[in-house]
């Protein structure tokens, strides 16, 4: 009975302190407005990105390098705010995983395929969208559904901490049918769940989607809750969102993402 | 602007309204262990008995399955069973996945615990039923089992809560146990502290007080000297 | 049968999940070494210390001994700010696997006759020497066969970090499973899951069964 005490008090002890300590978690070598320096005095840009998402961020298994069209914004970050368009490091980052791992300050950015929403403003920074995509569904071409109101009552697999859930519940309610999900932690896993009959979709944007199809399997013509995606960065980081912003501003207005977009076939 | 501070009260408030998903997490994460235990103890018992008998066939049988499901990872068995066997044909639910991976995977190791203390009565005691006409199901019965029991319930509870704390691999499989809640919790609201902080206490009211009668009773064993206690400290407290 | 295997067999997969479990490996023994260690001071605190310290580690212990791995890997990877996420998923191996190693070790330790105690005080010894010279070696010779076992554990216990995608062997599996849909491909991968897991724990397991058979004879 002792020892059930103490290990609650000590538990119990540990996060009352940690409660009220006030709010920063956040590591101190990125003040305020010195986050621009604090990348540019690093001499390189360390940025989150997905190695598992075809055109955008996937790992070559040959060369061992991720390529895609985020890496290429990357790219042009580097070459902006470092003067050298290789003097980056790049940290592979799954939809769980991403949030954490900028919050903790092990990457300077985010470029993930990361959906803006009102309640992720609140916990990140965001820059001008750069990119704008919905979420689809990919189910089994046997299986004969034609469109989001064949899923009533139906298994939709979807990833932790991504927007697909959020947005197809929605439309779910809006169309008054009732899906229950199913969440894995990462895309594999979901498209395994897909092959095997665990769920009858898998739901993410429909970029991603774009990788996993193959002979069995085709994507929905439903496109719902445009989500657009933006190079994120912590919230105390203002300096460094900024210029973020303000580059890729320049590069939407003068093509060059345009160009990227064509270069990696991804104009739906 | 919100606090970064993954511990903030706000946080902690948000994630007790939730408390019925919680609940229900904790409910099915019971109801799995409590099956999946029973599942051990029976596979355990009866593969323990096999593995002692003069068959060698019958022998190898056992040994087939304690090798086989002690050294293959759980992870690997429940996905094996999640999406292998469903693309095969065989779709399990994940209740079911549970019971059967968890209770599967620990039966061979109630099998070596059962074994051991089979092999730890002694000879003449087998010798002396024997000689008094008793076939082998009868003195397993009657003499060996029933000693057998109290000896090793200490390291069965241990078992019991290796098997508690892995129940939480139905995380993986969306198996909607009280780890896959806090999971699911934490990653949609952010609010990671309070959400695993709670879980964990879960887990650990459930484990606690198993690991901490399965001492006493050990200490209450020695000291009335019942019967040799042939398991060494040092290997029951190794985990699986 | 055989266009199967070379179909999921590439040069490309095999080096890829090669490397999953070179990366299984590696996190396995740094992991059962940082515990010992780590887990024979938090044993040796909780057997020979009575205050402060001793009940901390007994806390410690206790905590980390009753709750699940899975949520640990979750808590270091999700919520500590340093160090890739190979290491946190590392370091949560190691602060559970830690409290079961310091388990084993007081098991050792109270194997130790007090009788060894005594005869040592009345030598000279101080505590720290006794322990260091005369208790310890003879404790960890005990405990070789249940360390090996705990070992073989923790090589199971490295396919829980695949939640977090860190590429060890289970992973490596996953992703490469992604690109194969047929049955027989899918039970290819499983297989060799498997079986890579069981090459290298059943060996171990044979270690520790012929050790035990010699030091019983020895005995």
């Amino acid at each position: 009975m002792k020892k059930v005490l103490s290990v609650l008090l000590v538990l119990g002890l540990v996060f009352t302190l940690a409660a009220c300590a006030p709010a920063a978690t956040t590591t101190s070598d990125s003040g305020a407005d010195g986050s621009l320096d604090a990348v540019v005095k690093a001499g390189v840009l360390r940025v989150g990105v997905k190695e598992d998402v075809p055109n955008f961020g996937l790992k070559n298994t040959t060369t061992g390098e991720i390529e895609g069209f985020e890496i290429d914004i990357v790219k042009l970050l580097a070459k902006e705010i470092l003067g050298d368009e290789n003097a980056y490091e790049l940290t592979p980052v799954t939809a769980k995983t991403r949030g954490p791992l900028l919050d903790n300050g092990e990457v300077d950015l985010i470029i993930a395929t990361f959906t803006i929403t009102d309640e992720r403003k609140l916990t990140y920074n965001f820059s001008t969208p750069y990119y704008e995509d919905a979420v689809g569904l990919l189910v089994k071409k046997a299986a004969g559904f034609k469109g989001l109101a064949d899923m009533d009552g139906k298994v939709i697999g979807v990833a932790q901490s991504a927007t697909s859930k959020e947005a197809v519940n929605k439309v779910a309610t809006e169309k008054g049918i009732t899906v229950t999900f199913s969440e894995y932690a990462t895309y594999p896993e979901i498209k395994a769940a897909l092959d095997s009959g665990r769920v009858d979709a898998f739901c993410v944007d429909g970029s991603i989607l774009g990788g996993y199809v193959d002979d069995s399997t085709m994507i929905l013509p439903d496109r719902f809750s445009p989500q657009q995606y933006g190079v994120t960065s912590k919230l105390d980081n203002i300096a460094l969102t900024e210029a973020v912003d303000g580059y890729i501003s320049g590069w939407l207005a003068d093509g060059t993402i345009e160009e990227l977009i064509t270069k990696w076939g991804l104009n739906y | 602007m919100k606090s970064s501070n993954p511990f903030a009260l706000w946080r902690w408030e948000k994630m007790f309204g939730e408390w019925q998903m919680f609940g229900e997490g904790f409910l099915r994460t019971i109801e799995v262990a409590a099956l999946a235990l029973i599942l051990a103890v029976v596979l355990g018992v009866i593969f323990g008995v096999i593995s002692t008998s003069n068959n060698k066939v019958m022998r190898g049988i056992a040994r087939v399955y304690v090798e086989f499901f002690q050294n293959t990872p759980l992870v690997i068995q429940v996905f094996f069973m999640y999406n292998g066997l469903a693309i095969a044909g065989l779709r399990l639910s994940v209740f079911a996945i549970g019971v059967l991976g968890v209770g599967i995977y620990h039966g061979a190791y109630v099998s070596e615990v059962v074994k051991t203390g089979i092999t730890s009565i002694s000879v003449g005691q087998v010798e002396a039923a024997k000689s008094q006409g008793f076939t082998y199901i009868q003195y397993m019965r009657y003499v060996i089992l029933p000693q057998t029991i109290k000896i090793i319930l200490p390291p069965l509870t241990n078992q019991a809560v290796n098997l508690i704390k892995n129940t939480s691999v139905l995380a993986m499989i969306s198996g909607f146990d009280l780890m896959y809640m806090a999971d699911s919790w934490a990653s949609s609201s952010l609010d990671y502290g309070p959400s695993y902080v709670f879980a964990g206490l879960l887990y650990f009211m459930l484990c606690f007080p198993l690991a901490t009668w399965a001492r006493k009773y050990e200490e209450r064993l020695k000291r009335n000297d019942i019967a040799r206690v042939p398991f060494d400290p040092s290997e029951e407290a190794v985990t699986c | 049968m055989l266009d199967v295997f070379n179909n999921v067999f590439t040069p490309s997969n095999v080096q890829f999940m090669a490397k999953g479990m070179a990366l299984t490996l590696t996190l396995s023994v740094s992991v059962v070494i940082i515990s010992i260690i780590f887990g024979t001071i938090l044993a040796l605190l909780r057997t020979y210390e009575k205050r402060f310290l001793g009940r901390l580690a007994g806390v410690y212990i206790e905590v980390f001994r009753n709750t699940p791995l899975l949520l640990w890997v979750l808590v270091c990877c999700f919520m500590i700010p340093y160090g890739s996420i190979v290491m946190r998923g590392g370091l949560a191996l190691a602060l559970y696997t830690s409290a079961v190693l310091a388990e084993i070790v007081r098991g050792g330790l109270n194997s130790i006759a007090e009788g060894q105690f005594e005869a040592a005080k009345s030598q000279g010894f101080t505590l720290i020497q006794t322990l260091t010279f005369i208790v310890l070696p003879q404790c960890f010779k005990r405990i070789i066969p249940s360390l090996l076992s705990q070992v073989i554990t923790t090589i199971k216990d490295t396919s829980f970090l695949q939640v977090v995608a860190i590429p060890e062997y289970t992973r490596s599996g996953f992703v490469v499973m992604g690109r194969y849909t047929t049955t027989p491909e899918v039970f290819m991968i499983f297989s060799v899951l498997a079986l890579g897991y069981f090459v290298v724990c059943f060996s171990l397991s044979c270690v520790v069964r012929s050790y035990q058979k010699r030091t019983e004879t020895a005995s």
